[in-house]
């Protein structure tokens, strides 16, 4: 096996770049109220999905690999596979490099994550911003689209395990919709004990792979055989299906899932009892109700 | 001069592009088709929230002939258009290629009534600009332009593909009851109630009747409920929430050696420095105050509508703080 060139990007001659060359951004979470509970711990994790980056790096030496962690109070960029290594010394293949920048920049985030906590959260699990990492991850895919017509073919894989924020409903959704407009699929590999509406939805719109593993000791084995093959070659392979997508609205009010609401004509807020006025847009209704 | 090979074809081809844009923007609309010739105006499509249907009679045989009757067309639309409850948006767009119009009546009382019903007609001209149409659009507050040429065309066209502001006072508020159904697993047979034959998996069921629909939005033809899913109505969220423009960001800022951190774009980490290690143009969001460039921005505010910036931090407030 040939041991991979310096990792700058060098102008690639057309014929070796064939279709099936991917750029894969993980986006990893990173939620220290969800690892403490979780039934794998962090460090067993990230050997996991460590193994899981070199073997995408392996398997076509113009793959390119982007880690996007997802923190508590804030996200942000840990490793990109195409970037010069900071210390040439340690580069003699990009195996040795991607490990310890990895977990060097991982442990700065994590630190300063946890100096961002204002305040002690009540009760249950917070959740993680993945609005802030998805939408990080569609900006970086931009600028690669903007590279020229060979380029990557990039999609998104989101490990994550904690429950989902619903404030962040909005922001997840115009995410969610920019992808699908991009043609840029959404993976997700839930590894909470709920499934998450919010990823369900996000596969399902932008035509990725929803999953959520039996047993998190296998880890390694559910990445590498659903969630590595490229765009191209998904056709041949069948891949998990979802068992159901749950398009249930939540009502603006109490935040449960409801069947069947009331939708304010001018905001578009869902409410699951019939109001006078509207909490959002502060219009009072007008006329009798419809229907 | 002219549209290449005749304005018909030039003139479907972009409508059907301006259909699936309309309805990516707005899902929970409806469109109708009408074609004026001869004098009459005839209904193509009627209205209808699936894009298929209208696709597929633009791809059919579309002929040209006649006088075009500017008031037949109006009245036709009126028809159809009072029929909508009154908290629904009207609109009309034409495009309209004749110098001139045949009517049988008084077009200003036809365009008076229009005004009446609230109905917002818009006109896009293909040879030259008319007095009526001008007059029509004016008084509906609607807009008017004439294409140049091709892509002139494509571009007026797909401006009226997002939703107009609405006014204050004539925005009515309703609560309209609606479902949300389930999407059913594969391999579930049932009979859809739009096609009355058996279907396998895939469908949806309305929770008041329990009747299968074939796609959404629509309504139930058994109860009449109105069936939507929440990411149509999630669609529509960033017209009601948009985020601020960003501001621009004066070059002896970035050439502050305490300002370190912000020596990238933070949505797409490319260096905002070009090479000379001289600043290059940037933006700033108000809220969260990182910096982005141009490229971003653009994207942001087109097609994201998030601000990575304000999304990735919980606490905006202390970013400033501690970014030194």
């Amino acid at each position: 096996m040939a041991i991979g060139r310096s990792a700058v990007m060098a102008p690639v001659p057309s014929k070796l770049y064939s279709d099936d060359v991917s750029l894969l951004m993980v986006l990893l979470d990173t939620n220290p109220f969800f690892w403490s509970t979780a039934s794998i711990p962090f460090s067993k994790f990230l050997s996991h999905v460590l193994a899981f980056l070199n073997s995408i790096l392996l398997i076509n030496q113009f793959n390119q690999v982007v880690v996007i962690a997802t923190g508590c109070n804030s996200c942000n960029f840990i490793f990109d596979s195409s970037s010069v290594p900071a210390n040439p010394n340690l580069e003699n293949g990009r195996m040795p490099a991607l490990c310890s920048n990895l977990l060097q920049k991982l442990e700065e985030f994590v630190t300063g994550d946890e100096k961002l906590s204002k305040e002690v959260l009540a009760a249950g699990i917070g959740s993680s911003l993945l609005s802030g990492s998805l939408s990080m991850a569609l900006c970086y895919i931009q600028r690669v689209f903007r590279t020229g017509p060979l380029h990557p073919q990039p999609r998104i894989l989101c490990l994550q395990g904690s429950p989902d924020g619903p404030e962040q409903y909005v922001a997840v959704m115009n995410a969610i919709f920019s992808a699908q407009r991009s043609m840029v699929p959404i993976d997700s590999c839930v590894l909470g004990a709920q499934h998450s509406a919010f990823l369900q939805q996000a596969s399902y719109i932008t035509g990725g792979v929803y999953l959520k593993p039996q047993q998190l000791d296998g880890l390694f084995q559910y990445l590498s055989t659903v969630f590595a093959t490229d765009l191209h070659s998904r056709r041949f392979l069948q891949l998990p299906k979802p068992a159901g997508v749950d398009f249930r609205a939540s009502c603006f009010c109490h935040k449960n899932t409801i069947d069947m609401g009331y939708i304010c004509s001018v905001c578009l807020s869902i409410f699951c009892k019939h109001h006078k006025k509207c909490s959002t847009c502060g219009r009072k209704r007008q006329s009798s109700l419809e229907g | 001069m002219d549209f290449k090979p005749s304005r018909m074809a030039v003139v479907a081809k972009h409508i059907e592009a301006f259909i699936r844009e309309f309805f990516d923007q707005n899902p929970l609309s409806q469109i109708g088709l009408v074609t004026i010739k001869d004098g009459l105006a005839q209904c193509l499509t009627d209205l209808g929230g699936s894009p298929d249907s209208h696709v597929k009679a633009l791809m059919g045989k579309l002929e040209c002939s006649g006088d075009s009757s500017l008031q037949n067309a109006l009245d036709l639309v009126h028809g159809y258009l009072n029929q909508i409850p009154s908290y629904g948006h009207r609109e009309v767009l034409i495009l309209y290629s004749a110098l001139s119009t045949c009517d049988p009546g008084d077009i200003m009382e036809t365009i008076q009534e229009c005004k009446k019903s609230k109905i917002r007609c818009s006109v896009i001209g293909l040879s030259a600009e008319i007095f009526i149409c001008r007059h029509l659009c004016q008084e509906t507050g609607g807009s008017y332009s004439v294409a140049l040429d091709e892509s002139h065309f494509k571009e007026l066209l797909l401006e009226h593909a997002p939703p107009p502001p609405a006014i204050a006072e004539f925005a009515i508020a309703n609560l309209i009851k609606m479902g949300f159904p389930q999407r059913a697993a594969e391999g579930v047979i049932s009979i859809c109630s739009c096609h009355k034959e058996a279907k396998v998996g895939g469908g949806y069921t309305c929770p008041r009747c329990k009747a299968r629909v074939c796609e959404l939005p629509t309504e139930c033809r058994i109860c009449g409920l109105t069936l939507v899913s929440s990411p149509h109505l999630a669609r529509s969220y960033h017209h009601l929430f948009p985020i601020p423009p960003f501001d621009e960001v004066s070059l002896s800022l970035l050439n502050n050696p305490h300002q370190r951190s912000s020596r990238a774009c933070f949505g797409c980490q490319e260096s905002l420095l070009i090479p000379g290690n001289k600043p290059n143009l940037c933006v700033a969001c108000p809220k969260c105050k990182q910096h982005f460039c141009l490229d971003c921005d653009i994207y942001i505010h087109e097609s994201l509508h998030n601000c990575p910036g304000c999304e990735s931090f919980r606490h905006s407030k202390i970013v400033s703080v501690t970014e030194e």
